[in-house]
């Protein structure tokens, strides 16, 4: 009977036994070494495994690869795109893109947690999109399609115990998916009250962490998408061999109005026919907007915790506030003062605390071919970017200093009507 | 509270490894335990259905009290009469829950019912089999014990396979030889391996990586004939990849855990992609459903028309049978349009099916039949069943009736 038991679950054990040793083992495997192809593939691949994961990451940040911090629109890439005009022009510095559809403040401030190291007295580019400040922030399901538990285990092992990273676990807390692991919940319930964890908690954190480590390390390679890469190779052969703002603004201009022919947004013919004819046909969007605010939304604290890291790491940031196309707003009747309204309070939040690189689009969605679409960068909105981004990046900088403060983290911050934002200026502290 | 999808991840697999030991060793040495049966069935239900799911298992409680109920008193009052009234109305009494819970999202606009749980109609089509058989005398032994058992056997109650009241019976008050048992111990690890490989390997990658990205192309290449293009093409196949290897790998847990007890479930699927026929198609996918159906639903439809003359022909009184037959299954899985298409699909093909078989028998001579037309038979057959799950799938109502 031994003998045949031993037959039946001798290759499970030893399979098991392997599994585990090499998931345990602190040793490496030689994966991690990262080739600079893969570096260039993961740098705009926009792929969710790169965000959630490290190898990749850290290998590229260590090199001479920026964080640039957004979501959508990283994936609109024109001939202006910031990816396309590093690589064409051959800057000292390389976007490694980070984002995409559904990533916010909040899981923009988990990915920063396992790349600390390269953000710390570094640069980075940060996208704020006023898309993500409606009513609910963040969206569930979205947070929990980016969500990494190698990020949390990472956060876990390094967090503060004070207000902000209380804050962030009671946020996590508030997302299904934080339920994935039963035990790093618990260990979150502990942080969001203000416990430490238990012996207990930190073994499981260690070794969970160094299994997902593992993991990444193993599996973070694999079938990295490179048809961004194509595109951003191929855009860069429309360019001109030496850069010129007037040559490129002239080229922006033309290629913008050949691709916007068949609507009168100035919306790209291919995004207009996939995402919007249909719909515009059956007249559902007209005046669709008309109510919507982004000026009140608990992600003005979500992203304060983006703000704080920042301020922690002593990174240097430069913030990118994208316009809304003027003429779909006004077919959807979105209010221009809402969104000025929205500049000015988000605007009060970095300038406050001392983030003083901004970019801010947002009264230029009126300039012909500055989006792409709806609400995101193209070619000329991407040039107007480069010329603030390329000398922030190339330049050196003096060291930025941050004075942070905990008010942006207050429900009466997130919930602040905008006409009582000069009110709220002079009297909160 | 946790709370777990039955064979959904590792966590799950490890429990179930240990929570097996115990009763693993003690039927290597000829003991089966009930009472420990009895705990982990218990432990296993509440992993399923407590935590934020306890309000399905309320419904369950109420649910197999409700059926324990029906079928014990069917039992007891078969034992001295025998009237029909009686046994129909237990039997839409039993079947009540079942049809509140597939009706209610088609009128109440997609809402789930209350009194629905995962597993429902599963453990309605054991209680009325058991029904049904006590009816027939062939079940005179009715056990409230061993029917709950029976009824809440764990490794099977989310999606089957659907056993026998006797053949489980069998199984569970013996205790199988050591030798039979090492077999059984052997089929079972390889079947949960299997499963492995097709659930968490195939099936992910066939419904998780490329469906969701041919059902995004299809959307997109709407607007010619019938908003059909090749990205839907390629959905019909991989969504039936996608289909097979899921529940087929879901099977061979189930049948695997039960094997590990000491319980010889039946398995659910035989090579169905070579079947040459329609017919034997459905003898090789999710047999025990169809199994069931022929003996429950399709028998005794045929008995009943024959008995009450209600077709001069017999072949008509089959063809009507086949079209019922399948009818109610697309009813079973849900009251929309194309659940009830893929049933009334699947019970024309069955009627051209046998038509034609009867027309090759007449004429021997002049059908070819040879290995040529044998693998176009298995590749008609093919087609046409994932064409029929194509239906299924609601892939068509979402090309059509969306925005």
């Amino acid at each position: 009977m031994a003998k045949r038991l031993l037959r039946i679950f001798g290759p499970i054990i030893l399979a098991a036994l392997l599994v585990l040793a090499v998931f345990v083992s602190p040793v490496t495997f030689g994966f991690k070494h990262v080739s600079a192809g893969e570096e260039r593939q993961a740098a705009v691949s926009l792929s969710p495994n790169v965000l959630k994961g490290k190898r990749l990451k850290a290998a590229a940040l260590g090199e001479n690869y920026v964080p640039f911090f957004g979501s959508s629109e990283w994936s609109r890439f024109d001939p202006m795109h910031p990816s396309v005009l590093a690589q064409k022009y051959d800057r000292s510095y390389r976007p490694f893109l980070l984002g995409a559809r559904g990533t916010q403040s909040l899981t923009q401030f988990f990915v920063m947690q396992n790349i600390q190291g390269d953000l710390r007295h570094k640069k980075a580019v940060f996208v704020i999109s006023p898309q993500w400040f409606v009513k609910n922030g963040t969206r569930k399901d979205a947070f929990g399609f980016y969500y990494s538990q190698l990020q949390t285990t990472e956060w876990l092992s390094h967090y503060r115990h004070d207000a902000i990273d209380r804050y962030a676990a009671k946020r996590l807390l508030q997302m299904p998916v934080a339920q994935s692991d039963h035990f790093i919940y618990a260990a979150l319930q502990r942080v969001a009250s203000g416990k430490s964890l238990t012996d207990y908690q930190k073994v499981y954190l260690r070794a969970k962490m160094n299994m997902l480590t593992q993991e990444d390390q193993f599996f973070s390679g694999i079938n990295l998408p490179s048809q961004n890469l194509n595109k951003v190779m191929q855009q860069t052969k429309k360019l001109p061999t030496h850069y010129s703002y007037a040559t490129l603004n002239r080229l922006a201009g033309q290629l913008g109005k050949a691709q916007t022919g068949n609507n009168r947004f100035h919306i790209s013919d291919t995004f207009y026919k996939q995402r919007l004819k249909k719909v515009i046909r059956k007249g559902k969007l007209k005046n669709f907007q008309k109510n919507l605010s982004y000026t009140q939304s608990p992600e003005f604290a979500d992203f304060q915790l983006v703000l704080d890291q920042f301020a922690r790491l002593d990174t240097n940031v430069m913030f990118i506030i994208p316009p809304v196309n003027d003429r779909w707003s006004a077919y959807t009747g979105l209010s221009k003062s809402m969104l000025r309204q929205f500049d000015r309070k988000i605007r009060y939040q970095l300038e406050s605390q001392g983030f003083t690189h901004i970019c801010d689009l947002s009264h230029d969605g009126n300039v012909p071919y500055f989006m792409t679409d709806t609400i995101h960068l193209g070619w000329r909105g991407w040039l107007a970017v480069d010329q603030q981004l390329n000398p922030f990046l190339t330049k050196s900088q003096p060291a930025p200093h941050y004075n942070i403060n905990d008010k942006f983290y207050s429900q009466q911050w997130q919930q602040l009507p905008p006409e009582r934002l000069a009110a709220y200026k002079v009297t909160s502290k | 509270m946790l709370s777990f999808e039955p064979y959904g991840n590792p966590t799950y697999f490890a429990i179930l490894g240990v929570a097996l030991i115990p009763l693993v060793i003690g039927l290597l040495y000829g003991r089966r335990s009930r009472l420990y049966e009895t705990i982990i069935s218990i432990f296993f239900l509440v992993l399923t259905f407590g935590g934020p799911k306890w309000t399905q298992g309320v419904a369950l409680i109420v649910y197999i009290s409700y059926e324990v109920l029906l079928t014990w008193g069917y039992a007891v009052y078969r034992k001295q009469k025998n009237s029909g009234p009686i046994f129909y109305l237990m039997v839409i009494l039993a079947i009540l829950p079942l049809t509140i819970v597939k009706v209610t999202p088609a009128v109440e606009n997609g809402q789930n019912s209350l009194i629905g749980f995962l597993g429902i109609s599963y453990l309605t089509f054991r209680a009325v089999q058991t029904m049904m058989e006590t009816r027939d005398g062939t079940l005179k032994n009715f056990q409230i014990m061993t029917f709950l058992q029976f009824m809440l056997f764990f490794p099977t109650i989310s999606s089957g396979p659907i056993d026998r009241y006797r053949r489980f019976e069998h199984d569970y008050r013996s205790v199988p030889d050591r030798d039979t048992y090492l077999g059984m111990i052997q089929k079972g690890v390889r079947y949960i391996f299997v499963g492995f490989l097709y659930k968490f390997i195939l099936a992910y990658y066939f419904g998780q990586i490329l469906l969701p990205r041919l059902l995004q192309m299809g959307m997109q290449a709407r607007g010619g004939f019938l908003d059909l293009s090749w990205p839907v093409l390629g959905y019909m196949y991989v969504y039936s990849a996608y289909l097979f290897f899921d529940f087929a790998g879901y099977s061979l847990f189930a049948v695997g855990t039960s094997y590990l007890m000491g319980i010889a479930t039946p398995m659910n699927f035989k090579q169905p992609w070579r079947s040459p026929n329609i017919k034997d198609f459905w003898n090789r996918w999710h047999i025990t459903l169809s199994f069931w159906f022929r003996d429950f639903i399709y028998m005794r439809l045929v008995f009943w028309f024959m008995k009450h003359r209600v077709f001069k022909n017999p072949r008509t009184t089959a063809n009507v049978t086949y079209i019922i037959n399948m009818l109610v299954m697309g009813f079973w899985h849900g009251v929309t349009w194309y659940y009830i298409t893929y049933g009334l699909f699947h019970g024309c093909a069955l009627v051209i099916n046998d038509a034609w078989l009867r027309y090759k028998k007449k004429h021997r001579e002049s059908v070819p039949h040879n290995r040529f037309t044998q693998w176009f038979a298995i590749f008609l057959t093919a087609n046409l069943v994932c064409f029929s799950f194509l239906i299924f799938s609601g892939f068509l109502n979402q090309l059509w009736f969306t925005n």
